[in-house]
């Protein structure tokens, strides 16, 4: 299941936090703050995934593996420390623990990373759909989404997800049926063109990067 | 979206009346120049950059005064601001209340806000959730769609196993809602309550099986029961076996991808389970339900692999043929291999053709899966996987790296290990520091609105290329070097061909490690390879497990034991201006530790034990770790020892000034040593210490006369050192040694331990006293060896007895130290510790060693030592009955180098000792303290399924379930029987608490009225709680929820008649009539009513 979807912007500043299970505020900000510092410092060229903590193949009963495990969850390039387990959880390959969130998946948009964690039941690459699925619905709300309209509109924000995942189950991909379902609970309002310096003219959506091979 | 609310004003009667006109339109007219729609509050925060904190505080305390008011509106308003703030660290647990009195509202769009608020701030120990029940039963139960979702998508965040119970009969007829948009969150909701309320299944499962069977069923709740069906199937995939057909023919024309990965996921579990069963219990009647499983979903599955353009889904379908097992349960090898190899084919395809990182990094992911059970086909993608191990990215480098000790060989490890090592040579080193710049570190508290670069911009993926420089971060770098040395000593060095190439690499090795924050040698120094502090100290030290291999190779491969002292020794040497070879690559130093020992342990006594010994007693090594230095103090004597042990027949007077000068050395080596602050390190020196003097005395007293050197030199240091050679054991060896019947572990060594511990917490060191302990230990002059030379600083150690020139001609001195030893003796007489030494002090030619035999014959009989009786040297070879061992026997070992495994016992059992050895990895001696920290340690974010495990949906399994069931069943009747009666004897006391306290005869003021008017609140809601927990839930809601709702009304009556019977503040009047619904209290009470 997905255990928390997240979106900030380039300088960790929260958009979005969705936790599908109950954490402390404090807990969340931490968090927020340990995986942002993880993707900020991927580069772009880089896959899309932090990866989940391997469990040892059991032809090696070394022990110099628990101090490679206990490294991997050091590493920039893995979980952020409040999400690595216990080097011996994940030491004993039998025990399934597919409830352990294990799988950071992201993806940056301009100004915005949409980051979403969750256990290795999920197919990574189904995630990267996903969230491309809900970019785009987003887009179609928001005609030319852009971040300013994310700040201004969250609770938007809060009903697309609504409508895609509920308590970390995913119930809907289909794009269409999203928007339409956000719009049922009424006009999603484009944010308020004051002096913003901004206006209207957000440019042309058309490079969303949609129809990517996996789709 | 306030802006949205249409800014109307419904004067309560209570305000009007309370406030004359004129008052009232000025109150209006306040209320609005103060309100500040979200809008307003986001502008302003990005108009105050620099002092946010102001700002929002001021807007913090805007919201708590606006949100007390009124006005409904302001109140949605003010909780949407506070929401906003929420996602930057504001905490609004205090708003709790008023999040319900939103979340009551009639009109759509503030409920929405409140129960966004709900989600968002929520949390398990918020109390005011138990009144929200009759709220949610409501919106439930509400006739718009939009209405009724509210509660369904905000009940996974708030749910508790009570508030499921009293839900579960509003929220099963929803399933069967016309809007399809209702039935898919229902049934996302209600996997949730499951979790949280496992019977909720017992009643919800037949008919979201329905809904999955219904062929007419729309297409997105179809797909959102198989997710459900998936986060259930695989804690009990067995159960869901009977769903295969159905599934079978989604995954056919189901034309949904999404749903497909999520099939094949759910095959994936079930089919492992049930070769697992066949595996395990020889389950006869499951057995051939498995290969038909398997035989229709092959050509489907093998089908979707040849055609499907979707990638998501052709990874997910290799993935779930390899990782099912299907591959091997197929019937003909022949045809397994082919669509294997299809598989690694396909995986390889996603690597090389596609060049998508993401593609690339799960196809090494699949590899990872697929290495322990196909190593060979993984060692036919060599090239690929070593070309990935080159990736700029990182991540998809350490796929690789893992790959890399999964697929290694005897034939490609060389080349492999090669390609690492010249990476590790090549990568400049990125130190911490640098990589600490490069991070950014969000700062949680201020919540500075600080947009990305351009907000403006509209949301596209980031595709510009970077350009790279691969610096390796240190972290990395470490775990090259832990996954190479895992590669070579897999199954104990069967791949390696040639040691000293192996060895070469350690040496190379050394240099290239990283530098790491503090290195960690006594991880390794006191408790060898099992590292049980690995957890809790993050930084494993690379130059440990260096140190380690080197040992290990120097123990077990005897052919090239020469060949790792001499690179021990090049390791230990210390040159003047550089200091530690060892150390020159920045590495730990905790390598030293091993190398130390190496040369202890196997020093030949050639020309290079000089070289050793001076390595060894080198100055500069005082500033080494504690640690370090033990295992130093425990090789000086060894390789002393064997230095004297070659000169044994000619001793002559040069030999002897050469003696007595390198035993000098050592002492004034020691000296400072005896008062270092680490105790071990001071109770190692000052026992060598005490050694060495007495060999100082030995040779200065032995005369020339004689051919033979002194006999404590020649014989009796040698033999404390030599005897068994040491052999590797087995981590589990010690395990099976039988504990003798008369021996308590549990027995207190010191009874008084607690009682001391209680006093050293008690009486904490004085100021002064604390003061003076840390300045004798640790602000003690530096030691004079430091600078200069030993030998310039040997000339001025005049005074001291124990010094070279002292001892030569003080004759009345080894008289005093005869007299103390007489002393000591006395003393030390009973000890059976102590090693009596009579008669070798006096330089009288009796052996030491026979001494030392006559004299503890009596008390320690050497042979009834419970260890001996192991002989462990018979088994060196075929020790160990296990498959492991068995298996790696199998390969043949090159003739060349005979490797030396661990010593094991051998166990009639031979269950158990698979068993041993299948947990050899990862159990650890503190092994089942770790299970129980397992089981209460719960990752953050987790959401816990456990309950479900022990949960059965097929009624109709087997007899032996069955009863399981009743048996839980009975269990959990009588669990809720005696929870009632618990809850009620609570009420009954806090009851009777209030009545004592309301007798007390409070003063009536507006406090403590407030605060007993909450308790009660609390102790109504309980007895609303209790009546809930009455009636059957699976019962028909009609009748129920109408008597439950008539008991609220109630309720909410005597709760009217007590406010009324005391004064109350009108703010708290209002408070109450928003958590009745925002309404007049007539209408709520007659909706309530039908």
């Amino acid at each position: 299941m997905i255990n928390a979807v997240l979106v900030f912007n380039n300088s960790g500043q929260p958009r979005l936090t969705k936790f599908y299970t109950q954490l402390d505020t404090s807990v969340q900000q931490r968090l927020i703050s340990e995986i942002f510092t993880l993707v900020a410092n991927r580069s772009s060229s880089a896959c899309n995934f932090l990866p989940c903590v391997s469990t040892p193949s059991p032809t090696f009963p070394k022990t110099s593996w628990q101090v490679v495990e206990s490294l991997l969850n050091s590493t920039p390039s893995r979980l952020p420390p409040l999400l690595a387990t216990t080097p011996s959880a994940a030491a004993t390959p039998t025990q399934p623990h597919n409830d352990t969130p294990s799988l950071i998946t992201y993806r940056h948009y301009a100004t915005l990373y949409f980051i979403l964690i969750s256990t290795s039941t999920e197919s990574p690459l189904a995630l990267l759909d996903l969230i491309q699925v809900f970019v785009e619905a987003l887009d179609r709300l928001f005609e030319n989404v852009c971040e300013l309209d994310l700040i201004f509109n969250f609770e938007a924000l809060h009903a697309t997800l609504g409508e895609m995942i509920v308590g970390g189950v995913v119930v809907e991909t289909g794009l269409d049926k999203v928007v339409r379902g956000v719009r049922e609970q009424g006009k999603v309002k484009k944010r308020r063109e004051v002096g913003l310096g901004g206006g209207d003219g957000l440019g042309v959506v058309g490079g969303l990067g949609m129809g990517r091979g996996w789709r | 979206m306030p802006q949205v609310f249409k800014k109307q004003k419904v004067l309560t009667p209570d305000l009007s009346s309370l406030f004359s006109p004129l008052q009232l339109i000025t109150y209006i007219e306040q209320s609005r120049r103060f309100e500040k729609s979200l809008y307003d509050l986001i502008r302003g925060l990005r108009n105050h950059k620099g002092n946010e904190r102001e700002y929002i505080q001021h807007s913090l305390r805007e919201c708590r005064s606006e949100i007390r008011g009124a006005d409904m509106d302001l109140k949605a308003t003010a909780l949407l601001k506070l929401i906003y703030l929420e996602m930057f660290g504001h905490d609004m647990s205090w708003a709790s209340f008023h999040v319900l009195e939103v979340m009551s509202c009639p009109r759509y769009l503030q409920k929405r806000v409140g129960y966004l608020a709900a989600v968002q701030s929520f949390r398990p120990d918020t109390e005011v959730l138990m009144l929200a029940t009759n709220l949610l039963k409501k919106d439930v139960s509400s006739p718009l769609a939009p209405t009724m979702s509210l509660p369904l998508v905000t009940l996974p965040h708030i749910i508790t196993s009570s508030l499921a119970l009293s839900l579960l009969s509003d929220l099963l007829p929803r399933l069967s809602h016309s809007n399809p948009n209702i039935r898919k969150k229902t049934v996302a909701t209600l996997y949730r309550l499951a979790l949280v309320y496992p019977d909720t299944l017992r009643s919800a499962w037949p008919k979201i099986k329905d809904l999955l069977m219904d062929e007419d069923e729309d297409s997105s709740v179809t797909a959102a029961v198989v997710n459900v069906v998936c986060e259930l199937g695989w804690r009990r995939p067995r159960d869901f076996l009977a769903l295969a057909p159905r599934l079978f023919d989604l995954l056919v024309d189901g034309g949904n991808n999404w749903m497909a990965i999520k099939i094949i996921k759910l095959v994936r579990a079930s089919t492992l389970c049930v070769i697992f069963y066949a595996d395990r219990l020889k389950f006869a009647t499951l057995t051939p339900l498995e290969p038909r499983l398997i035989k229709k979903l092959l050509p489907p599955l093998t089908k979707l692999i040849r055609t499907t353009p979707a990638m998501s889904l052709l990874y997910e379908c290799i993935n779930g043929l390899i990782q099912g097992g299907i591959l091997e349960g197929t019937d003909g090898a022949r045809e397994g291999e082919e669509i294997a190899s299809l598989c690694v084919g396909k995986l390889r395809g996603m690597i090389v053709v596609e060049g998508d990182p993401n593609l690339k990094y799960v196809a090494l992911l699949a590899f990872n899966k697929i290495v322990s059970s196909h190593p060979h086909l993984i060692s036919m993608q060599q090239d690929v996987i070593i070309g990935c191990i080159d990736d700029p990215d990182v991540s998809i480098r350490l796929q690789a790296l893992d790959l890399g000790s999964g697929m290694v060989n005897i034939d490609n490890m060389i080349a492999v290990v090669e390609r690492l090592m010249q990476q590790l040579r090549n990568a400049p080193i990125a130190s911490r520091r640098v990589d600490d710049g490069r991070s950014h570190t969000v700062s949680v508290e201020p919540a500075a609105d600080s947009d990305g670069e351009d907000p403006e911009e509209t949301l596209r993926p980031t595709a510009e290329p970077q350009d790279e420089t691969t610096a390796l971060p240190a972290e990395y770098r470490t775990i090259i070097i832990h996954q190479i040395l895992d590669m070579c000593s897999k199954d104990t060095y069967s791949n390696i061909t040639d040691f000293e190439w192996y060895i070469d690499i350690l040496i190379q090795l050394v240099n290239l490690v990283p530098i790491t924050g503090q290195s960690t040698p006594e991880l390794y120094g006191s408790s060898g390879r099992t590292l049980k502090n690995s957890s809790t100290s993050h930084e494993a030290d690379a130059s440990s497990a260096i140190g380690w291999e080197l040992r290990n190779v120097a123990v077990r491969v005897s052919t090239v034991r020469a060949e790792a002292v001499r690179a021990a020794n090049s390791l230990l040497s210390v040159s003047g201006s550089e200091g530690f070879f060892a150390l020159k690559g920045a590495g730990g130093e905790g390598i030293l530790t091993f190398v130390a020992w190496i040369v202890g342990e196997y020093v030949d006594g050639s020309v290079s034990s000089y070289h050793s010994l001076d390595s060894l007693i080198h100055p500069k090594v005082q500033s080494l770790s504690p640690m370090v230095i033990c295992a130093y103090l425990q090789a000086i004597p060894k390789v002393l020892t064997s230095i004297v042990s070659q000169r044994l027949l000619d001793w002559s007077s040069e030999h002897k000034t050469m003696m007595s000068l390198l035993v000098a050395r050592v002492i004034h080596f020691l000296e400072p040593l005896a008062m270092h602050p680490n105790l071990e390190v001071q109770e190692r020196s000052i026992e060598l210490l005490e050694l060495m003097r007495v060999a100082s005395q030995a040779i200065t007293s032995h005369g020339l006369e004689n051919d033979r050197g002194p006999l404590l030199l020649t014989r009796a240091m040698p033999q404390l050192f030599t005897g068994f050679e040491l052999n590797p054991v087995a981590p589990t060896a010690q395990r099976k040694v039988p504990l003798p019947d008369d021996l308590d572990l549990g027995a207190p060594i010191n009874k008084s331990l607690p009682r001391l511990l209680q006093l050293a917490d008690q009486g904490p060191l004085a100021e002064s006293e604390a003061a003076e302990f840390d300045s004798f230990y640790n602000k003690r002059p530096l030691p004079r060896v430091a600078t200069g030379p030993t030998f310039n600083s040997l000339a001025s150690l005049g005074p001291e007895p124990s010094s070279y020139q002292q001892t030569v001609d003080s004759i009345p001195d080894t008289d005093t130290v005869m007299r103390k030893r007489n002393q000591r003796r006395e003393r030390n007489k009973d000890d059976p510790f102590y090693i009596g030494n009579d008669d070798v002090s006096s330089g009288t030619s009796t052996p030491f060693h026979d001494i030392l035999r006559s004299a503890n014959g009596e008390d320690v009989d050497v042979d009834s030592i419970p260890i001996m009786n192991l002989d462990l040297g018979d088994k060196t070879l075929t020790a160990g009955g296990s498959n492991m061992e068995t298996r790696r026997q199998k390969r043949r070992l090159p003739k060349k180098f005979d490797i030396v495994k661990d010593e094991n016992i051998e166990y009639e059992d031979s269950g158990v000792a698979q068993s041993e050895t299948a947990s050899m990895g990862t159990m650890n001696d503190n092994g089942p303290f770790q299970r129980a920290r397992d089981k209460t340690k719960k990752s953050l974010l987790q959401v816990d399924s456990r309950g479900l495990g022990s949960f059965s949906l097929d009624n109709s399994e087997s007899v032996a379930e069955q009863l399981d069931i009743e048996r839980q069943e009975a269990q959990d009747t009588e669990m809720a029987k005696a929870l009632a009666e618990v809850e009620r004897l609570r009420l009954e006391m806090q009851r009777a608490s209030e009545r004592i306290q309301a007798t007390d005869g409070a003063p009536a003021e507006g406090t403590l009225v407030k605060k007993k008017k909450k308790k009660k609140l609390k102790q109504l809601t309980g007895d609303i709680e209790a009546q809930f927990r009455k009636p059957n839930p699976e019962a028909d809601g009609g009748p129920v929820r109408g008597s439950q709702d008539a008991d609220a009304t109630l309720i909410a009556k005597k709760k009217k008649k007590k406010r009324k019977s005391e004064i109350t503040r009108p703010d708290d009047e209002k408070e109450l009539r928003a958590f009745e619904g925002g309404q007049d209290a007539s209408s709520f009470r007659s909706q309530a009513v039908l």
